[in-house]
């Protein structure tokens, strides 16, 4: 319009905006940040190298990579959901309590933590979505609950684990690639096509306006109701792996998981605002921060330090991210 | 004809609050059927009914002889009837293309249809509603107000099999030819056109016939052909307007702010002198630099370079809240009320008193008999009636939202007004009251810079009127020689005649 005399100018600016806004709305920047911190990892710990290191690195990932995953879905609709600590105990006593040998065995045990996880995601769906309930207060009473349920099972840290999920889910594929690389990698590949899919993008849609997906046809609640189902599922996957990766149950297993997982989510770059971001990058965030704490471990920092540093570590990449996000979306010169 | 869309004693309350008390009517099949009414009269609770986003609690509507109960969005366009709504319903960091196709976006069953095929149907369904200037991949965000409501018009039509409703489709629009010509498309299919705008000249050479709404009820269906203006006014108001605004003569008044070589945005080199007394207009065609020029005023938007003077002192402005306390006080009134100004759900007295609360105190209780009675006298300027002010500002209609917006920006005592389209989407009641407000204002020592996109009210209301074209002044125009067709022209660029309609042929 106005750039008739300069096209040439205006479609350099609009390219250049294309770019930068495909690299801010993709898991391009925590990739690279994590790719960056691998590589320091390697420099001060030659030994990262190691089949076993290496396996041993993503089995201690996963179970955060997979809760950020799950924490994902309602985050970008907007909602926010802290039954993650009380499912992934309670998944992972039900798991440590109910022995099932065999590769059979760990299926059906999936399958009932799966199917566990998603039932608690559906209440706390109908609580938010359905009678209105503001989600901090829902998902806090289903938190609780699912803690008291686990204890209710277990007293105590114990149980027993299978000997299948115990050595072969934490074993790695011709002894190169971790099994843990494979799940978070079909993790990636889920979203992708997800995100794709109807469902996905009106997760997005509902996340940045609600009003507005409304009104073109969306069923927001509908939405939000399956976000949190979605998250319940990735939940129990988490305490899938955390009950293999420990070998055993313990009824407070999921409280760590708190606070780290909306950690792993900030640093992935997804707006807690909802709308913007995705499971990907919430996978290379978890992925990251362990990935961190591994590097200043390897580095000799105390331990006093480690939560400092962890934070300021954080904060840069959220700055930097939304530095992106604003030189991205600097749109009012057009 | 026979009816498409018979309406009969339709109600809708909330709580204790009558929306709609009792409308009947009915809309024949390839009619364009105008709904006339003021601000909160009705008009949106019934659009809300007919398109799934609100239930009635009583009263029967029957689309083609079958009764019309819409439990949402998505079944209203089953039905055949698909809305434009007023404020627009896109989703800003999505494409044109999934905006048109939401919410289902992707075809396929199994696996997600591929990007390129998605933009394919997208681009023919431009295609088909004559849209050639926005392209499928491009991202709401980026599109200029005017393209935006093209879209959401354009999804509209593209679901609107029976009955197409359309609410305020101009606001943003600076010229119809388009959307008429689709509109006549759609009508020649005997598709029915509900068409709610302000603008009677717009209704009088589109609509046929015409239902007027007034405290949410309906008064009556006309012939437009049969009755007058002053008509439609009288039953609008119930009773007869008030007498055109008198003239104002030119202002010598101090010289309250200046810009000198304003670089900002669009705006390339800008020199504008407002003095005390005076109103000055804006008009431009769309995306000329007007958006850069009023933030850059209003303290939202940084300006590259040049000089902008305040009250005789060269002031930075950086901050809107910077800008109301460089004396003697800017108050800017955006363009978006929705995204850029407005509380929804705050009460109308508490969005008024706002700035000057913000501005004044720090950390100080507030006192809510003490806001009220500040809030009822700026109302009082605005016309805004005392009844509202407790009402969250969510539930009040979009002309009582811009009298609080007007009456906030009152309240700073700033003395200078810049106004972004004032009197954008609401009724000739409003419109009067904003206009009072205004002759009023600079009556007693402010000065107004306003855009508007409807040059009628330029016309109207301005002192003198700067014309941008390019980011640059291309004329100024005084009270004297101020007609339509002059500014229509100097909007097109300085060297080029004869005018062209505003808004390009596509």
């Amino acid at each position: 319009m106005t750039d008739a005399t300069h096209p040439s100018v205006a479609e350099t600016r609009a390219a250049r905006r294309v770019t930068l806004r495909h690299i801010a709305d993709s898991a391009f920047l925590i990739i690279v940040i994590y790719l960056v911190m691998a590589v320091v990892y390697v420099a001060v710990q030659p030994s990262a190298l190691s089949a076993y290191s290496i396996e041993s690195l993503f089995n201690n990932s996963l179970p955060l990579m997979l809760a950020a995953a799950g924490a994902t879905f309602v985050i970008l609709q907007g909602g926010f959901d802290l039954s993650v600590a009380g499912t992934i105990s309670l998944v992972n006593v039900v798991i440590a309590t109910t022995p099932m040998e065999g590769p059979g065995g760990a299926l059906a045990l999936l399958a009932l933590a799966v199917a566990l996880g998603m039932a608690v995601g559906a209440i706390n769906g109908i609580i938010v979505a359905y009678l209105r309930i503001q989600a901090i207060a829902a998902t806090l009473a289903t938190m609780i609950i699912c803690q008291g349920i686990a204890l209710l099972i277990l007293k105590a840290p114990g149980g027993m684990v299978s000997d299948f999920m115990v050595y072969e889910l934490t074993a790695s594929l011709t002894d190169r690639v971790p099994y843990a690389l494979v799940i978070a990698a079909l993790g990636v590949v889920f979203w992708t096509i997800y995100s794709r899919t109807d469902a996905g993008r009106n997760l997005l849609a509902v996340g940045q306006d609600r009003k507005a997906a409304a009104l073109s046809g969306i069923n927001v609640q509908r939405t939000e109701f399956f976000s949190f189902v979605w998250a319940g599922a990735f939940y129990a996957l988490a305490a899938y792996m955390l009950a293999a990766q420990t070998s055993t149950g313990n009824p407070s297993a999921g409280e760590p998981f708190l606070l780290l997982t909306f950690a792993a989510v900030a640093l992935g770059g997804t707006a807690f605002g909802g709308g913007r971001g995705g499971v990907t990058a919430s996978l290379f965030g978890a992925a990251t921060l362990m990935l961190m704490q591994k590097v200043l471990f390897a580095m000799g920092v105390s331990s006093f330090y480690t939560g400092v540093i962890q934070g300021m570590i954080m904060i840069t990449a959220v700055l930097f991210s939304a530095a992106v996000h604003h030189a991205a979306s600097n749109r009012r010169g057009a | 004809m026979g009816q498409l869309l018979a309406v009969q004693d339709l109600a809708k309350r909330y709580g204790a609050t009558v929306a709609l008390g009792g409308v009947t009517m009915g809309i024949r099949a390839g009619e364009v059927h105008a709904i006339l009414g003021e601000n909160g009269a009705g008009k949106s609770t019934l659009v809300k009914i007919l398109s799934g986003v609100v239930q009635p609690n009583d009263g029967t509507m029957l689309l083609d002889g079958a009764p019309h109960t819409p439990a949402s969005i998505f079944a209203a366009r089953g039905a055949g009837v698909s809305t434009a709504f007023q404020e627009l319903s896109l989703i800003p960091h999505l494409s044109v293309a999934e905006n048109l196709l939401l919410p289902k976006v992707s075809r396929g069953r199994f696996w997600p249809e591929r990007r390129a095929s998605i933009m394919q149907r997208a681009a023919a369904i431009l295609a088909e509603w004559e849209i050639t200037d926005i392209a499928p991949d491009a991202m709401i965000e980026d599109l200029p107000l005017a393209q935006r409501q093209r879209i959401e018009i354009t999804r509209a039509l593209s679901h609107a099999t029976r009955l197409l409703v359309l609410d305020e489709p101009t606001a943003a629009l600076p010229d119809t030819s388009w959307l008429f010509r689709q509109i006549r498309r759609l009508t020649e299919r005997g598709v029915a056109v509900m068409y709610i705008s302000h603008r009677l000249s717009e209704v009088r050479e589109i609509c046929q016939r015409a239902t007027i709404l007034r405290n949410g009820a309906s008064i009556e269906t006309v012939d437009l052909a049969g009755v007058d203006d002053a008509g439609i006014f009288a039953m609008m108001v119930g009773h007869a307007p008030a007498a055109p605004r008198s003239e104002t003569e030119t202002a010598t008044g101090d010289i309250l702010l200046e810009t000198r070589d304003l670089h900002v945005g669009a705006i390339k080199g800008l020199n504008l002198t407002l003095r005390a007394g005076e109103i000055v207009g804006v008009a431009a065609l769309e995306g000329q630099g007007q958006q850069d020029l009023f933030q850059a005023l209003g303290g939202v938007r940084k300006r590259a370079s040049g000089d902008i003077i305040v009250g005789g002192r060269s002031a930075p402005l950086g901050t809107p809240g910077k800008a109301q306390r460089t004396a003697p006080g800017i108050a800017f009134v955006p363009e978006e009320r929705k995204a850029d100004g407005i509380f929804d759900n705050l009460t109308a007295a508490t969005n008024i008193v706002m700035a000057d609360f913000a501005s004044r105190s720090t950390g100080a209780f507030v006192n809510a008999r003490l806001e009220r009675n500040r809030a009822a006298k700026s109302a009082e300027r605005v016309a805004l009636s005392p009844r509202y002010l407790g009402f969250e500002v969510g539930n009040l209609s979009g002309g009582n939202q811009q009298k609080v917006l007007l009456a906030r920006a009152l309240m700073t005592g700033a003395k200078i007004l810049i106004l972004f389209d004032p009197a954008r989407g609401v009724d000739v009641g409003t419109k009067q009251s904003i206009y009072a407000m205004m002759d009023d204002f600079v009556a007693n020592g402010g000065t107004i810079l306003f855009y508007s996109s409807e040059l009628t009210e330029l016309v109207q209301l301005s002192t003198r009127c700067v014309v941008l074209y390019n980011g640059q002044v291309s004329a100024e125009v005084s009270r004297a020689d101020m007609t339509e067709e002059r500014l229509l022209a100097a909007a097109h660029g300085p060297a080029r005649t004869p005018p062209t309609p505003l808004r390009e042929a596509s």
